[in-house]
């Protein structure tokens, strides 16, 4: 499958001005052809199980020891030197530490989560949980390029972007790829964490604001009245009619008269999308709207399941900073973490699922890597900080085709390395794809005079365990 | 050093609880820790004993043998079984660690396990990078157009010559006569001037230019537009634009999450503006840019000249070429594990890619892992070019990134201004002991005046107390220390707070950090250039075993892609050991640049041709190998690469070639009788029956807002203009004097790409950009409806109509904007609209005020200003015919 035959799969005729993110006009002249004939129907190149992804990107690296992966051993040893085998000889982390969070099985599966997840532990048995992620960087930004672009090095697609080409928009006026960022501040990585690389710009997320006008530019920021912007709009048609008139079947220049109309009919679509007053108070809430800890990462759960339900098919939502990037105060910082997402992420599971969208709809949980085992010493007299950690870590997935209540692969037992089923990112990024209905090795496009695809050169095995 | 694992009650306990993990009780862990372990000595053993059964021999399991240190890297079917200092990721370390190995008999114990693992993470002691690499999948000669020396073709003979303007239309003209198609007829004089000025200088004409060229219609006229256009300094500012594509421009430094700015990278740009502007030989540009320091013998001139000639000083400039790969080095890099496979070979493979993708249109970077699979590229070539590289660049020796500058200064310069500024340091050095020694005086001033003002009895009792230690201090001390301490002996601000109050201090203070400054003022500084320069001592290069860093292979020596059938070899010998450069870069840009290379030439015709049609001869102008389009005009291609070569190499002349042909002239309409005939046969008009429409790229775009706008300001070169990002995420060019700079002078940073640049596809960089994407998309249509940018530069249009044009305002908002003058059907569409408008804007105000003329001048302006807004954001304006 090429970028062309996506083009027909996803049947351009009913596309041709109205995707949101616009269209490959140079590609699509060249294959009218192909537009004129193309199968009205989707059909993907496997029966996709989930029609959208929420990605809860954890930024900082969330302790897996603390979190997912019960590690009795390494708690047994607290305090003592590492054995040979799982000492950090590279970086400066001590003795090693043990969680002081007692860890619960939960649901009917009994899957394992720490007690400061009371939330989402409730949705264990929807809840897939891989122990043995390794990545190949110890810096947040290397890794999180590798998280998210399927490789360390920068300026790759993003995997909402992939997504976003791979399947298009299901709502004509709203984006494929929504980023939302936290209003307290960048990410590390910024923009980047939502970039489409050398994927044309219109696969790039489209990053929609909690406050004010929802998408950059979306109205000038000194509205004029509405006689006055209808007229300007009118004398714009009128123009671009004209000068179409007088270069008949330029297809490019009607693509462009329609990006105009489909501006301002997403004026009305984002503003609808993210207007939170229309939820009930119960679900508001549900997700912690109502509670100044909860309310930021919350309101952004919301967003993103309203966003979800009017076909928008990739959502990212983003953390200021690198909240679990707990190199000081493991404990308590983890525990902070957690007060401000888990009820907002348990809340989104219950919607969810309570309006029948969780079966179609991806759950992403996790960061760029995992935290050591053994106590690293910063900016304080006692070592109880964690550090980077690359060799063994733990993410979540839930919904859209995913077996829920269990856990695959599995660390020492310190947690220092994943030993069993040892999962690479490209197994979770051809996972992904595949629930979506997408191969990963087909889903290409060709840069720099080479198929690039999201997996690269990873012999990327899909985790059929985790599948429903 | 890491804590041990000491055996110890502990172990025991570990022996009990984890049964994966055996303690041996004979050897004590902690000399693990200390010894260099060695392959024979300690690893040999183990493997000796566990191993050997299946992993030796003449048919090890696995193609895996174990006992030998070259197979390791080398490894078996499944890979390399170790990776040097990165036992997490070894095959070997895997399959032990998780008892996968060996798969009967006994396991290998706790302590073999942190052998093998510190032994490859210590660096693999022992194991040696010799082994011979696989070629069986090295290229077989593929007859490859593009690798053979273009030959000059005979020019054509065509059946209507009539059609024929010089060498160009008859390549074009005889395919379409084969092909049975005709060529559209010539465009009209106005769009040519609107089209050449937008392919040349990137800007539109003004009024003043639209007048001219009606005016002056003679004959000749036109080819005197094109030598305006050629000689206008605006041209280096457009063509240098496409050049810092493909060199990867920009001004900060990439992956890491700061984005560090990049302080001297224009002047890489600068050098490139003017070498476009002066028609800089072709081949001696990448000649400056690959080796300029070793061209200009900046050496010889650093040793012996009083100063750096200005062509010493350009060609050290043009380097900054192979100094724009991203930079992933940090300060602490030093310190972190494979810090050469993470951070700095990263950007040594950015650089051949940038190298061979602009200059050659080749995809390299896949003969990284392994032969091309398309392309004839031996894997070992790559390590060759690479080596061409690693003198300057080297993974052993590696100066961050940040410190990598030369200051344009000879020795004698250098040593100078050291002597001068040790002078000056030890002056300054003086003041601020003065200033500190003032400073102590007026503290202990405050000591004795503050004390003066305590009450008598107190007076004796708080002295001794804060002149007792804090430690001796009695509980009485203890309480008046705590006391009066902040008023008698403050610190910090409170201090400066109190001796300022003291005009002598303040006085003499002053006068001294005056003395300070004004010798500061006499310290000889250097601007500095972000050059390539080779590095002392010697450097290796080795091949990567599938390209990873962590399973280096046998050594190469520098060289070039074999396959390429270029009439000169790649010549190079290493220089004596006296010598500061290794001469590797400069024999690289001789073969690059030989006249008959079969790419150099060809790729840049190329380009240049597909910035005047939107698409190349070669359509994927980044991929000339197998893979790539074939040429449409293949003859065409190679005239215009020889005939590049025997101007001199003069980008100039092959764009007089172009715009001067009936070809580049063709309009750009579909005509009924093109239709059935030509959109039929050849649909995407690759024979050239037309010219294409084309959508400006983002940077034209911006500058012909604000040519339009009138607030273009023109000053050239230098830093480039600070952007910032706004509350709401826009990125926006800086307030200020500037604002209106040419998009080439907005600074290009990764982390905060200009919004209104970024929606118009202006690339995100991340090794180059060999092709831009054009998308049509909504946010462009956002950008330009509602931006700040776009409404301040429609009111400043409309402010410029309203002088220029006040006796047909409308008329000369579209002759500003278009270029043209307005039909009389469009001039009353826009008349009308003008005085709707002017009476929806004096609605919004109170019956009272409407008559008032400020108020209906108010109304008249915003009225004009949508009007200017519109004509702006339509597809006319954005579109070149």
């Amino acid at each position: 499958m090429n970028q062309f035959d996506l083009l027909s799969r996803r049947n351009v005729l009913s596309r041709l001005g109205c995707g949101f993110g616009g269209l490959a006009l140079g590609t699509l002249l060249r294959e009218s052809s192909i537009v004129a004939s193309a199968e009205p129907e989707l059909s993907a190149d496997f029966q996709p199980r989930a029609k959208a992804v929420i990605q809860l990107y954890m930024h900082g690296g969330p302790s897996h020891m603390d979190l997912l992966d019960p590690k009795p051993v390494l708690n047994r040893f607290d305090g003592k030197t590492p054995p040979d085998e799982v000492a950090d000889d590279e970086k400066r982390t001590k003795n090693l530490m043990g969680s002081p969070f007692q860890f619960h099985k939960c649901g009917q599966s009994g899957l394992e989560f720490s007690e400061i997840q009371p939330f989402v532990s409730e949705h264990a048995d929807d809840i897939a949980v891989i122990r043995s992620m390794f990545t190949e960087h110890r810096n947040h930004e290397q890794a999180i390029w590798m998280a998210q672009t399927g490789m360390t090095t920068g300026g790759r697609p993003t995997l909402g972007s992939w997504a976003a080409y791979g399947l298009g928009t299901e709502n004509r006026n709203l984006p494929a790829f929504v980023a939302l960022p936290d209003p307290g501040g960048a990410s590390v990585n910024g923009v980047r964490n939502w970039t489409s690389g050398w994927l044309p710009p219109r696969y790039q997320g489209t990053v929609f604001r909690e406050q004010g006008s929802p998408v950059l530019n979306l109205q000038p920021k000194q509205p004029r009245p509405p006689a006055i912007e209808r007229a300007r709009a009118n004398l714009l048609r009128q123009l671009n009619e004209k000068h179409l008139a007088e270069r008949p079947g330029e297809l490019e220049l009607e693509a462009r008269i329609e990006t105009f109309e489909l501006a301002g009919r997403m004026q009305l679509a984002a503003t609808d999308a993210l207007d939170l007053s229309q939820e009930t108070e119960e679900t508001q809430k549900l997700y912690g709207l109502d509670n100044a800890t909860t309310k930021s990462y919350g309101t952004r759960c919301l967003m993103a399941r309203r966003l979800v339900e009017r076909g928008v098919r990739f959502v990212s939502l983003f953390m200021s900073g690198q909240p679990w990037d707990t190199h000081s105060n493991n404990n308590e910082g983890t525990k902070k973490c957690c007060h401000r997402t888990d009820q907002p992420v348990g809340a989104l599971l219950k919607d969810l699922k309570r309006r029948g969208l969780l079966d179609s709809t991806l759950i992403l949980w996790g960061g760029e890597f995992g935290r050591t085992p053994g106590a690293e010493q910063r900016n304080t007299k006692v070592a109880y900080g964690r550090d980077h950690h690359p060799y063994g870590f733990s993410i979540w997935m839930s919904g859209g085709g995913i077996k829920g209540g269990q856990h695959y692969g599995a660390t020492d037992d310190f947690g220092y390395r994943a030993v069993e089923k040892r999962c690479q990112t490209a197994n979770v990024h051809a996972t992904i794809l595949q629930l979506l209905g997408l191969d990963h090795e087909s889903l290409t496009w060709h840069h720099n005079g080479r198929d690039e695809r999201l997996t690269d050169v990873y012999e990327a095995e899909v985790l059929d365990e985790l599948l429903a | 050093m890491r804590p041990a694992f000491r055996k110890s009650a502990f172990a025991t306990l570990i022996c009990i609880l984890v049964t994966a993990l055996q303690v041996p009780s004979e050897t004590p862990a902690a000399d693990v820790a200390k010894v260099e372990l060695t392959f024979e000595k300690d690893i040999i053993p183990i493997i000796k004993a566990k191993c050997i059964r299946c992993h030796a021999g003449v048919e090890p399991k696995a193609g895996l043998n174990l006992t030998s240190p070259s197979s390791l890297l080398t490894g078996g079917k499944s890979g390399a079984a170790l990776r040097i200092r990165a036992a997490e990721f070894s095959l070997l370390y895997e399959m032990v660690s998780s008892e996968r190995m060996p798969p009967v008999g006994q396991k290998l114990t706790a302590n073999e396990k942190g052998l093998i693992r510190k032994w490859i993470n210590d660096g693999a002691s022992g194991v040696s990078n010799a082994a011979a690499i696989d070629r069986s999948d090295d290229v077989t000669d593929t007859d490859l157009w593009s690798f053979r020396p273009p030959v000059r073709p005979v020019v054509p003979d065509v059946r209507h010559p009539g059609r024929v303007r010089n060498p160009i239309d008859s390549f074009v003209l005889r395919q379409l006569e084969k092909n049975n198609l005709i060529p559209s007829a010539r465009a009209d004089q106005l769009t040519l001037l609107r089209r050449a000025s937008f392919d040349l200088i990137g800007l539109p004409p003004t009024p003043a230019e639209v007048d001219r060229f009606i005016a002056n219609a003679g004959p000749g006229a036109y080819e005197r537009m094109i030598e305006r256009l050629l000689a206008s300094p605006q041209y280096g500012e457009r063509w240098a634009r496409h050049w810092l594509d493909v060199a990867g421009f920009t001004e900060s430094a990439g992956i890491l999450n700061e984005d560090r700015a990049l302080p001297l990278a224009w002047r890489y740009r600068d050098y490139v503006i003017r070498a476009f502007n002066s028609d800089k030989p072709y081949d001696r540009f990448l000649q400056e840019q690959i080796a300029g320091d070793e061209l200009t013998d900046y050496w010889a001139a650093f040793e012996g000249e009083e100063r750096l000639p200005e062509y010493v000083v350009e060609g050290i400039i043009a380097t900054g070429f192979l100094r724009t790969a991203a930079d992933p080095s940090r300060p602490d890099f030093s310190k972190i594990k494979n810090a050469a496979a993470q951070y700095f070979y990263p950007t040594l493979f950015d650089t051949l890619q940038i190298v061979c993708s602009s200059t050659m249109g080749l995809t390299v970077q896949c003969a990284r892992c392994h032969s091309h699979k398309f392309d004839p590229i031996p894997q070992v070539d790559y390590y060759r070019m690479q080596a061409v590289f690693t003198t300057a660049y080297r993974t052993d020796k590696w100066i961050p990134q940040m410190n990598r500058r030369l200051p344009i200064a000879s020795r004698r310069q250098t040593e100078a201004a050291a002597e001068k500024n040790a002078e000056v340091d030890a002056g300054v050095r003086l003041l601020k002991a003065e200033l500190a020694a003032l400073k102590k005086t007026f503290a202990d001033r405050v000591f004795t005046d503050q004390l003066a003002m305590l009450p008598e009895e107190l007076l004796e009792d708080v002295k001794s107390a804060l002149n007792t230690k804090p430690a001796s201090r009695t509980e009485v001390q203890g309480y008046l220390a705590g006391k009066f301490k902040t008023k008698l002996r403050p610190q910090g601000k409170e201090l400066d707070d109190a001796i300022t109050k003291y005009p002598e201090y303040t006085r003499r203070t002053k006068d001294l950090n005056a003395k300070v400054i004004a010798e500061e003022g006499r310290r000889w500084l250097f601007d500095e250039v972000r050059a390539l320069y080779d590095q002392p001592g010697e450097a290796t290069t080795p091949v990567l075993l599938r390209g990873d860093a962590l399973t280096p292979g046998p050594l190469v020596e520098p060289g070039v892609i074999s396959t390429i059938a270029s009439p000169e070899p790649f010549e190079w010998s290493a220089p004596g050991p006296e010598s500061k450069t290794s001469g590797r870069r400069l024999a690289f840009a001789r073969w690059l640049t030989q006249p008959e290379h079969p790419l150099t030439a060809r790729v840049m015709v190329n380009r240049i041709w597909m910035h005047h049609f939107g698409t190349g001869i070669v359509a994927t102008s980044d991929d000339f190998g197998v893979s790539g389009a074939s040429p449409s005009h293949s003859e065409l291609l190679d005239w215009l690469a020889t005939e590049f070569v025997r101007s001199g190499w003069s980008v100039k002349h092959v764009h007089r070639l172009i715009l001067n042909s009936s070809t580049w002239q063709q309009s750009s309409g579909v005509t009924e009788e093109h239709r059935s005939v030509c959109e039929k046969v050849d649909p995407d008009n690759e024979l050239l029956w037309r010219q294409a429409m084309r959508r400006l790229e983002a940077e034209p775009l911006r500058d012909a807002i604000l040519a339009t706008a009138g607030t273009l300001n023109t000053p050239m070169f230098g830093a480039g203009q600070a952007v910032a990002r706004e509350k709401d995420g826009e990125v926006i060019v800086s307030a200020g004097q500037n604002q209106g700079r040419r998009s080439i002078y907005v600074k290009i940073l990764r982390l905060n790409p200009e919004t209104m640049l970024e929606v118009f596809d202006q690339p995100t960089i991340s090794v180059n950009c060999t092709q831009r994407s054009i998308s049509t998309v909504s946010t462009q249509a956002l950008t330009l409806l509602n931006s700040d940018a776009m409404t301040r530069a429609a009111s400043a249009f409309a402010s410029r109509v309203e002088v220029e044009g006040a006796n047909d305002p409308v008329g000369r908002a579209v002759l500003t904007a278009f270029s043209r003058e307005g039909g009389p059907a469009e001039q009353e569409l826009l008349s009308e609209f003008f005085d709707a408008q002017i009476k929806l804007y004096l609605e919004q105000h109170v019956e009272a005020d409407r008559a008032k003329t400020a108020v209906v001048a108010d109304a008249r302006h915003k009225a004009m200003a949508d009007l200017c807004h519109m004509l702006m954001s339509s597809n006319e304006f954005v579109y070149v015919d």
